[in-house]
């Protein structure tokens, strides 16, 4: 062969020989540069239809332009011989490389960001490697990770340098299987035809063994390391390997794809978070000493009984509580709490006999979930924030958009909606919180978009009579609901528009702003859009336009009635641009006829110059006869209906920016008094100079 | 020679009321020192820094009187002595 022309390449000299071919040094006579030739061995018996499917798939790979795969220039035959001519990558495979001990850290993560990102590339052309393990990738001399062998392992296998890639019929004879078996996928040992997640459990496999030395699955013979891919966990990774890093390894080796990564993009973003991530204590110890919960002493509070209503405000500089009693008639007023902070999502929670108001806190210094069980004289302040994206993830929190207690039978289940676009949920009443991995491994997740208000998941919808669905609203994903207790997720906006995008009804991507259903009739929803109103009568797998005669079909919120499924409250902007009540009169329409039409309902509202905005949270409705209505606006006003909004009542003004309305009758509570806070922790009667004070927290609840 | 923190009065609730923390042992970066100080303090961690260990975006460090944005971030080196400024940052309406 020495000598010989291969195409327009002379070849010099072998450097390698595998099970499939030799690998020769060549150079290229018309472009003069060396490049490695890798040809197929004769013997292989390579029928015609395999020899194509080689040739294109080589000939697809050549296309994968990237700095860290090693680039196809040509394939070809000739003489009988197939024969790949690819850049000539000379350095140290990462198997030799990290054969004794492992690498550091700090290693690990440079290589395989580079190997997230040339699968990131591969994966986005249709291409799968099939065969990624640490001796398909080297390090070149220029310090540059290049994965080798593209594409090629489905039909001629590609161990030249390794003789233990195999190609073998399956069991059930459906599919052909290749690869190497330490770095296979549970799913292609059981004949599964595999896919790029198949990709992300090799590139697993690799990261845990350049981190420790050692593979994940071992055993002495072939049954032995299948049988423990199936079905072992590995030995987890200590120091010095971070955390970070482990939680990576092992999300890549679940053994189920649908619970593994979903994008090699979401392996790279996670291992660059870590990178950048020198603060590697993840998990800080609790200070049994430290607060936490902050009584205020200087705030001024309302004082709550039995049976009095409540309003909660959140706004852009913190949150109010406002009392009344059942007539709804005067008003005092506790707050600001948090002052300063967007308090964006506030709810109460009256379940199993307890009088719990939530809020979401977000400032210079992070977001966090509070609570108080006493209207405000305490709240939690927890250490350590108890939402926060798993380090696998690379995301961080930036708000709380929704708190959403659970259904009443669950007095332990809460949702929050989350930005970015996420969904908690909690089953020890806020003890703990876990990322909704079934809705955030959605594979159209990375192609949300913000919308103005940022990538929001702003809503959290429970179908009160079948305990397994869900509806979330997210700007801009669109509506997805879950018919299995979160597990697996679908997108439901057939019919409603996204002006934004070339393709006006997409599956998903819609700019959703707010939607509500009634419990009475569950699988009807109402739906507040970037443009336009819909009402959906099957669960959301279709929608209706019902923007029948409103002055705009432009708003945010969008209020259900408590008692009627077919009334809701709307209250339209005139547009995108300028987000303001139309001809700058506020008016709120009411359908009683779920959309057919609406009337505006305006008495006792602002009708001259009045250029308000309600946004999507800031509209609520009680729970008393006759029903109230309520909502504030942009500008820090609070209106107030008593008879269902046929006549307005403005219940304070000068607030900062109202983004959130939530209201509550009290049951069961006296006097204000803190019941179940210790006596030590209790405000002491004389004022401290200071806002607030911190007391050890009360007991677990 | 120990460092020494100033800490902002909004993290003050989570250091014991001090305004100024001292490590005693000589950290060679700011990582380390932060992580020293979270050691101590553990609540101040989560109000300086995301889940992920990133500095949060609204919040300054000065090491003497340079903000460590431009001097290396996090690897910035702390020397015996180092005074370390929290401090919010000026933005926002």
């Amino acid at each position: 062969m020495i000598g010989k022309l291969l195409g327009h390449c002379r070849i010099v000299a072998k450097i390698g020989e595998g099970g499939m071919g030799i690998v020769y040094r060549a150079q290229d006579e018309v472009l003069h540069r060396d490049v490695a030739v890798k040809v197929v061995n004769k013997d292989r018996h390579l029928d015609s239809s395999a020899t194509q499917n080689l040739l294109y798939e080589a000939r697809a790979s050549s296309s994968l332009a990237h700095p860290n795969i090693c680039t196809i220039h040509e394939v070809g035959e000739t003489d009988g011989d197939l024969y790949i001519v690819m850049e000539l990558v000379e350095g140290k495979s990462l198997r030799a490389m990290c054969a004794d001990a492992g690498l550091p850290p700090e290693s690990v993560l440079r290589y395989g960001i580079q190997i997230a990102s040339a699968l990131t590339r591969a994966h986005d052309r249709g291409i799968v490697h099939r065969d990624l393990k640490t001796a398909n990738i080297v390090l070149s001399s220029d310090g540059l990770v290049k994965v080798l062998d593209f594409g090629l392992a489905r039909h001629a296998g590609s161990g030249i340098f390794d003789g233990t890639t195999r190609s073998f019929a399956t069991p059930q004879g459906v599919s052909s299987v290749s690869g190497t078996l330490p770095y296979m996928a549970p799913e292609i040992l059981r004949g599964d035809a595999g896919d790029y997640r198949s990709d992300l459990w090799a590139l697993g496999v690799v990261l845990y063994e350049a981190a420790s030395g050692r593979m994940p699955f071992e055993g002495r013979t072939g049954f032995e390391i299948s049988s423990a891919i199936m079905r072992e966990i590995p030995n987890p990774l200590g120091p010095p390997v971070p955390p970070g890093l482990w939680a990576v390894i092992q999300r890549c080796l679940a053994k189920e794809p649908i619970q593994r990564y979903q994008r090699a993009s979401e392996i790279q973003a996670a291992l660059e978070a870590i990178q950048s991530g020198a603060i590697v204590s993840s998990n800080p110890a609790t200070d049994q000493n430290a607060p936490r919960t902050t009584v205020l002493h200087s705030v001024r509070h309302a004082h709550v009984k039995k049976g009095d209503f409540l309003l909660l405000v959140g706004t852009t500089k913190g949150a109010f509580i406002l009392r009344s009693n059942s007539q709804r008639r005067r008003w005092d007023i506790g707050g600001p709490y948090f002052h300063g902070d967007n308090v964006y999502a506030m709810a109460y929670d009256g379940r199993g006999g307890q009088h719990r108001i939530w809020a979401s806190t977000q400032s210079y210094w992070g977001t966090l979930l509070r609570s108080s069980d006493d209207f405000g004289k305490s709240w939690t302040n927890p250490q350590q924030a108890p939402i926060r994206f798993p380090s696998d993830t690379g995301l961080s929190l930036k708000n709380i958009w929704q708190i959403t207690p659970g259904r009443p039978e669950e007095p332990n289940v809460l949702y929050c909606g989350v930005e970015p676009a996420a969904l908690f949920e909690t089953r020890d009443a806020g003890e703990t919180w876990s990322l909704v991995r079934g809705l955030f491994d959605h594979p159209h997740r990375p192609r949300w978009v913000p919308g103005n208000g940022g990538l929001a998941l702003h809503t959290v919808v429970l179908d009160p009579a079948n305990h397994q669905r869900i509806y979330v609203a997210i700007s801009a994903g669109g509506v997805y609901r879950t018919n299995d207790g979160g597990a697996t997720w679908t997108a439901q906006n057939r019919g409603i528009r996204a002006m934004f995008m070339p393709d006006k009804y997409p599956e998903f991507g819609q700019c959703v702003h707010k939607i509500a259903l009634h419990p009475a009739r569950p699988q009807r929803i109402f739906l507040q859009n970037h443009w336009g109103l819909y009402r959906s009568d099957n669960c959301g797998e279709s929608w209706v336009d019902i923007a029948n005669g409103v002055p705009s079909d432009f708003g945010f919120t969008v209020l259900m009635h408590p008692t009627n499924p077919n009334c809701v409250y709307i209250v339209p902007v005139e547009s995108d641009v300028f987000r303001c009540a139309c001809d700058g009169r506020l008016r709120v329409y009411r359908t009683r006829n779920a959309g057919a039409s609406w009337e505006p309902l305006v008495r006792g509202l602002p009708q001259k110059r009045a250029y308000e905005t309600v946004l999507r949270d800031a509209m609520t409705a009680d729970s008393l006869d006759p029903v109230g209505i309520y909502f504030g606006t942009r500008s820090g006003q609070l209106f107030g209906s008593r008879d269902e909004g046929r006549t307005w009542q403005k219940l304070h003004e000068g607030l900062p920016a109202v983004v959130c309305v939530r209201s509550a009758v009290v049951e069961g509570a006296s006097g204000g008094a803190v019941p179940s806070l210790p006596k030590a922790a209790r405000p002491p009667s004389q004022k401290t100079s200071s806002s607030t004070k911190s007391t050890p927290r009360r007991s677990k609840r | 020679m120990p460092i020494t923190f100033h800490i902002p009065g909004a993290l003050r609730e989570f250091t014991a009321g001090r305004s100024r923390v001292e490590i005693e042992h000589s950290p060679a970066t700011l990582a380390d020192a932060l992580s020293a100080l979270w050691t101590l303090y553990p609540g101040v961690r989560d109000r300086i820094a995301t889940e992920q260990g990133q500095v949060r975006d609204h919040i300054n460090i000065f090491i003497g009187n340079e903000d460590v944005r431009y001097t290396g971030g996090l690897a910035s080196s702390v020397s015996p002595g180092s005074e370390i400024s929290i401090v919010p940052a000026v933005s926002g309406g």
